[in-house]
Order: structure tokens, then C-alpha cells, then sequence
């Protein structure tokens, strides 16, 4: 037996698998760099090797038996051979990658009398704390000031899992000591539903054990000016949920995907902020201002010139860009052709969600334009371009290129699937509706009543009353036919113990393929599925 | 050994001196930590990162731990802050690279708000992560001087 098989033998009799969920790694953010923990073969490696499932990593290694259903992103900083690519990513759209040790080390932010003032201690002790977090993390990043901000916080922090123990104690203190959010603030999905989804005895056990601070983290989110639990969405900026702060605001998001959105689509000035600082800018109303909140941080150094026949895969799409430009601005061209009348609209949004929180998962891109749409887009078009610049083509064969590197990672490859998982990030109103439509009428002409396996549909609570508001009658026939609506946060119930063991999952979302075992499909394919509930050949 | 000298940028400053635990591949910051963050281990911290194939394995409490930068879910700064409360987490942070936000963010709220320090020192260069190697005596000054043999 060599060393790491004892280690993993070693590892197997403490029973790992015994104790608990690791979804709570799976972020809606990943984060990762919006990026879900990654541990398994990532997706170029799957490409180049075609590893066996996903018990074999990119370097050959096991995974452990505990940890097989947390999967892969690109953002390991790893080669399709398992080596280091060199990357330089510090996971705030703001590369520092010319940064030296003599002149980083003198950076001082500079802080106004009345910042100085609470530094001191002018407002409590628990604040001056804050403000001292601020200082140093600004400096650490090369930040001018602190920007005020406006609009509304979005945090991350979802999971009550035990790790995040110490983040949660810190709130609570902050949350005794009378603070409050700058305003009233939107939070991710939940990490279960035991009404609709986790509603047996098995899958309770996991996550009520996985999760035994869910309780105090709801609670010192309400203390801290979080709405009721129907607003909880990764897509806090729909309609319905109502973040969507004006172009221009200075904000401090958490949740790659709403990091991404907000930035390119909305126009709002915010980094990608890891759990923890989002709340401490959200505490203090303010947030260093450096990389995606400046002019110069929002220049493009990626042309992306689509050349599709057709109307691109959004989801290929921004998978291709973020393995591409991995942090990098990238400047889209040629996609405003697909949204009427170059607006973006409720109606259409959920195309860049799809594009762009593909690149933040795949990468970890924090900010696009696009060419006559997003508002930078508009107003600078090509003088987004930084001199010096590079240029992707994505044409028909880049699409199928990519598209091959999508592996099967289902252990029992040649089974059928069992559920599909479609919103994420979290359906909008008008994906409801659609997905409806096209599910409920491919039923009734194939003569069926029921889809062939469970259709669950994440939203945030109050995007499914409208939607049971607005047509009554197509969210009862939804529900009839087999479609459950859910509030929580799909790709982390992908990353539960022995999910994939139990699910041969479907989606229609790049981002969840890039975090699990589940299997991506073009719309009109998942939708042949759900119906049949075979994959074609 | 011949003593190496490199000059990084004092993060989190502090005085050190020991043996090295290095990760030529980025380190995952969640990956690396599931034994603590999920199983119940509180008295080592091996690394359960196993596309980190010279880490595995290896206990990483209390070490110094040398990489260019950190990789991993964004809920990275809750994993370090949650090691260092059970008293298993890193005596110092050695970058070659400059420091991430994720790694930044956990290790300064740690700081700030718990007053527990892991000594953190960036932008060593890339030839500070050539020259290192586990095991090699290394002692850090409070300027971010950091010195391999």
C-alpha cells in the first residue's frame, strides 16, 4: 500500500462520509473565485484524459470517498496535465500580477477625518474593528480610499455549516452591539428545502447535521436587516427580489454570479468579495475602492468576437470565455443581435445569467460588456478595449469544441437520468413561465401526463407566487405534470453526500455542470429528456 | 544548504522561524481542509486536497505553509478562520504570488477581529517558490524578509 493509500485508508476508518454535507463548500459564489471547492478532475482534464468518472484527480491521486461529490472548476489553476499554469489570480477582477514587494508594501489608504475618527473608535468598538478590516484589506489590494456606497448589500454567507462558525460569532457581535446594514440587504438561497426537496428521513439527517448553525445564521442576517426568507435568491436583482441598485453605484456584492451581473448588466461598481467582507462593508457602508469599482479596473483586455450561425449556447459561451480570459474584462461583440431592440429586458435577462455566471464559474470573471447592450457597452463600446488587447473568436466550431469537454460524469454512465435541476442561478419569472410552457406542451404531445422524472425548478419564494399570481393555471399544471418549485440553492444540494450515487442529474445550467456530476443539455434536448426521460444516443 | 534571502511585502508582519510545508501547486483553501472543516478533527490538519499530490496527507497544523496563491470556493476565509479557531490552522503564509482576496479576507478579519495572527508575507517572487522546499529551515523578519536554508 503506498502513502496516500494509507492516507486514505486512514481517513476512511475515521468515517468521514458518516458525518456530514459538504455543500456548504458549493457557492453559489464560487466563488470561486465563485468557485466550489475543487477537488476532482476539472474540466480541461477531463478533456485531455478522459479520467474515469471522477474517483481519479488531473495528477492521478484518489479522491477521498468523503469529499467525491464536490467536482471540479477550472479555477484550480491547474493545466489539463495537473500542473500549475502560473496563473496570477487574486479573485477580484483586478489583476495584480505586476505588483511588486517595494512599492505594494508602502500603499496607504487614504482615510477621511470622520474614517479616522471611527478607526479610533468614535462609533464602538465593534465598528473600529471593521473599519481596522477595511484599512488593511484595502491597503493589501492597492485601494485609493473608501468608496461610500449605495444601493443595497447582497452577501453570500448561505450555509450554517460549522467552518463558518467564527464569521457567524463575529455578526452576532456586531448584530449585540446595535449595528445594522447601510440598507436593508439581500442573501443567497438557503442550502435545503425539507418541504419540497430534502423531505425524507434520509436527506433531513444530512442536512440538519450538515448545517447546525442555519438557525443562528438566519436569525443574525434578520438582526442585521436581511427581508423575510421569500426574497433569499443568488439572483437578487429580478424584478420580484428587487436589488438592482442604479448604473454607477458603488455596492459590495458577494456571489459570483450576482457580482457578474450586477456589474456588467446593472452598470454597479463592486469587486468580488469573498464571504466576510461583504458584510463588513455592508456594516460600515463603505468598501476599498480599487480593481472593478474604478475606471481603469473596468477597461477590457479580451475582445470576444462571436461568430456563430445561430444564436449561440449562453451557457458554452461564457464556460469557453472564463477558461479563456479567467479573470480578466472580457468585451463581447456580436450578441446584441439576439436581444430586441438592444435592450435587456425581464424577458431576456436570464441569457446573460446564463453567459455570465458560466464565466465566473469556469473563470472568475467579474465584469463584461457587450457591445450596444450592457450600459458601459453602450456608452464606450470599443473604447473599452485597452490598448494591447487580445481577441477570441467564438464561431460554430470553438461552440463544439467546448461542448466536447463536457464529460460524463454520472458513475453509472450508461443509466438514465433521474432528476433535472434547472435555475442556476435562481430562475427568473419569465424562465418559469417558459420552462412551463415548453415542458407542459412537450407532455401533451407526447400523449403524457407527468414527466418522466422530477423537474425541479429553483426560484426565490416570491418569483413562484408571482408566477402562481400571473397564471394560475399553467403553475397547476406544472405542478400536476411533475415540476416542484424551490427556494433553495441547487448546485449545493449537488454537492450533499452521495448525491451523485443517488441522482443522475440533468440541468440546463453551465455553471451547476461546472460544480458536479450533472449533465449539461441544450434546452430543447432537456426538455426531450424530461419527457421521455432518456438521454438520445 | 546555501541561504536564500527574498524580499515580500509584509501582510500580516511577525518574526518566525522553522521548517517549510511547501505547495508548489496553488493551495485549495477549502479542499485542503475538509477533515477539519467537516469530520471532526481538531487536534491535526491534514490535507485532504487530493489534486495536491505533494500535500496530501501531510499535517499542515501549525506550519508554514509556501505556495504562489490560494484556489478554491470563496467560502475559503470562513475555512481558515474556522481551523484557527479549533487551534490547528498555519503559523505563517508564505506567497510567491500576490496574496488573493478570499486568503486576504479570512486572514485579516482573523487578525483584526480574533487578534489571531498567521504571519502572511506576498510577493516573494517565483523564484522564492523554486528555491523552497518542505523541510528546508526558513525564518521570517517583521520587514517580510524571508530567508530558505
Amino acid at each position: 500500500m503506498d502513502k496516500k493509500e494509507k492516507n486514505q485508508t486512514k481517513m476512511d476508518r475515521r468515517n468521514f462520509a458518516k458525518t456530514l454535507s459538504l455543500s456548504a463548500l458549493v457557492p453559489a459564489t464560487a466563488g470561486t473565485a465563485g468557485v466550489a471547492a475543487v477537488i476532482a478532475p476539472q474540466a480541461k482534464a477531463q478533456a485531455a484524459a478522459a479520467p474515469a468518472a471522477y474517483a481519479v484527480t488531473s495528477t492521478g491521486g484518489k479522491v477521498p470517498a468523503f469529499a467525491k461529490d464536490i467536482l471540479t472548476s477550472d479555477m484550480q489553476g491547474l493545466g489539463p496535465d495537473g500542473k500549475a499554469t502560473g496563473q496570477k489570480d487574486t479573485f477580484t477582477g483586478a489583476s495584480q500580477a505586476d505588483a511588486t514587494a517595494e512599492t505594494s508594501a508602502k500603499h496607504q489608504m487614504k482615510l477621511t477625518k470622520e474614517e479616522q475618527a471611527v478607526l479610533d473608535g468614535s462609533k464602538g468598538p465593534e465598528m473600529a474593528k471593521l473599519m481596522k478590516i477595511q484599512v488593511v484589506f484595502g491597503n493589501t489590494f492597492g485601494a485609493e480610499k473608501l468608496a461610500d456606497l449605495g444601493g443595497a448589500p447582497h452577501s453570500n454567507l448561505y450555509p450554517g455549516a460549522p467552518y463558518l462558525g467564527s464569521l457567524i460569532k463575529m455578526l452576532a457581535e456586531c448584530a449585540k452591539a446595535g449595528l445594522k446594514s447601510y440598507a436593508p440587504y439581500t442573501v443567497n438561497p438557503r442550502p435545503y428545502d425539507c418541504f419540497n426537496v430534502q423531505n425524507n428521513v434520509k436527506e433531513m439527517q444530512i442536512v440538519y447535521e450538515g448545517y447546525p448553525l442555519q438557525k443562528d445564521l438566519d436569525w443574525v442576517h434578520a438582526q442585521l436587516g436581511a427581508p423575510d426568507l421569500n426574497k433569499r435568491s443568488c439572483a437578487c436583482y429580478v424584478k420580484e427580489v428587487g436589488n438592482a441598485p442604479e448604473p454607477g453605484t458603488n455596492v459590495a456584492w458577494a456571489e459570483s454570479s450576482a457580482v457578474n451581473y450586477g456589474n456588467s448588466v446593472l452598470g454597479i461598481r463592486t469587486n468580488r468579495n469573498g464571504a466576510g467582507i461583504d458584510m463588513i462593508c455592508a456594516l460600515t457602508g463603505k468598501a476599498p475602492q480599487f480593481g472593478l469599482m474604478t475606471d481603469e479596473g473596468r477597461q477590457a483586455k479580451w475582445l470576444i468576437d462571436v461568430k456563430t450561425s445561430k444564436t449561440p449556447d449562453w451557457g458554452v459561451l461564457g464556460t469557453a470565455v472564463g477558461r479563456k480570459v479567467v479573470e480578466d474584462v472580457p468585451l463581447y461583440a456580436g450578441i446584441d443581435q439576439y436581444f430586441e431592440g438592444g435592450e435587456v429586458t425581464e424577458d431576456n435577462l436570464h441569457l446573460l445569467k446564463a453567459m455570465g455566471s458560466a464565466s465566473a464559474a469556469s473563470g472568475s470573471v467579474g465584469l463584461y460588456h457587450v457591445e450596444n447592450l450592457t450600459p458601459e457597452g453602450k456608452s464606450k463600446g470599443r473604447k473599452l478595449l485597452n490598448e494591447g488587447y487580445q481577441t477570441y473568436v467564438y464561431d460554430d466550431a470553438e461552440e463544439q469544441k467546448i461542448i466536447k469537454t463536457f464529460g460524463n460524469l454520472w458513475p453509472e454512465k450508461d443509466g438514465d437520468p433521474t432528476a433535472a435541476f434547472i435555475g442556476c442561478p435562481h430562475n427568473t419569472l419569465y424562465e418559469m413561465k417558459h420552462w412551463g410552457e415548453l415542458i407542459t406542451e412537450g407532455l401533451e404531445k407526447a400523449g403524457k401526463e407527468k414527466t418522466a422524472i422530477p423537474v425541479y425548478m429553483f426560484c426565490a419564494n416570491v418569483v413562484k407566487l408571482q408566477l402562481i399570481a400571473d397564471d394560475g393555471e399553467l403553475a397547476g399544471k406544472m405542478l400536476k405534470a411533475g415540476m416542484i418549485a424551490t427556494p433553495m440553492c441547487g448546485v449545493t444540494w449537488a454537492g450533499t453526500k452521495g448525491f451523485s450515487d443517488r441522482t443522475r442529474g440533468i440541468t440546463n445550467s453551465a455553471k451547476t455542470r461546472n460544480y458536479s456530476s450533472i449533465r449539461y443539455f441544450p434546452d430543447q434536448t432537456l426538455v426531450d429528456i424530461i419527457v421521455s426521460g432518456k438521454v438520445p444516443g | 544548504m546555501a541561504k536564500k534571502v527574498f524580499k515580500g511585502r509584509p501582510v500580516l508582519s511577525g518574526k518566525l522561524e522553522g521548517e517549510a510545508l511547501v505547495s508548489k501547486l496553488p493551495f485549495n483553501l477549502t479542499g485542503s481542509y475538509f477533515e477539519n472543516m467537516f469530520a471532526g478533527n481538531t487536534e491535526t490538519a491534514p490535507c485532504t486536497d487530493a489534486n495536491n499530490e505533494a500535500l496530501f496527507g501531510k499535517d499542515m497544523k501549525d506550519a508554514i505553509m509556501c505556495t504562489s496563491q490560494c484556489v478554491g470556493s470563496t467560502m475559503g476565509a470562513g475555512a481558515l478562520m474556522g481551523v484557527s479557531e479549533m487551534g490547528v490552522g498555519l503559523k505563517a503564509f508564505l506567497f510567491s504570488n500576490h496574496i488573493d482576496s478570499i486568503a486576504a479576507g479570512g486572514l485579516i478579519i482573523d487578525d483584526v477581529w480574533y487578534d489571531r495572527r498567521v504571519i502572511t508575507i506576498d510577493l516573494l517572487g517565483d523564484e522564492f517558490l523554486e528555491a523552497v522546499n518542505t523541510g528546508d529551515p526558513i525564518s521570517i523578519e517583521e520587514d517580510g524578509t524571508v530567508t530558505v536554508g
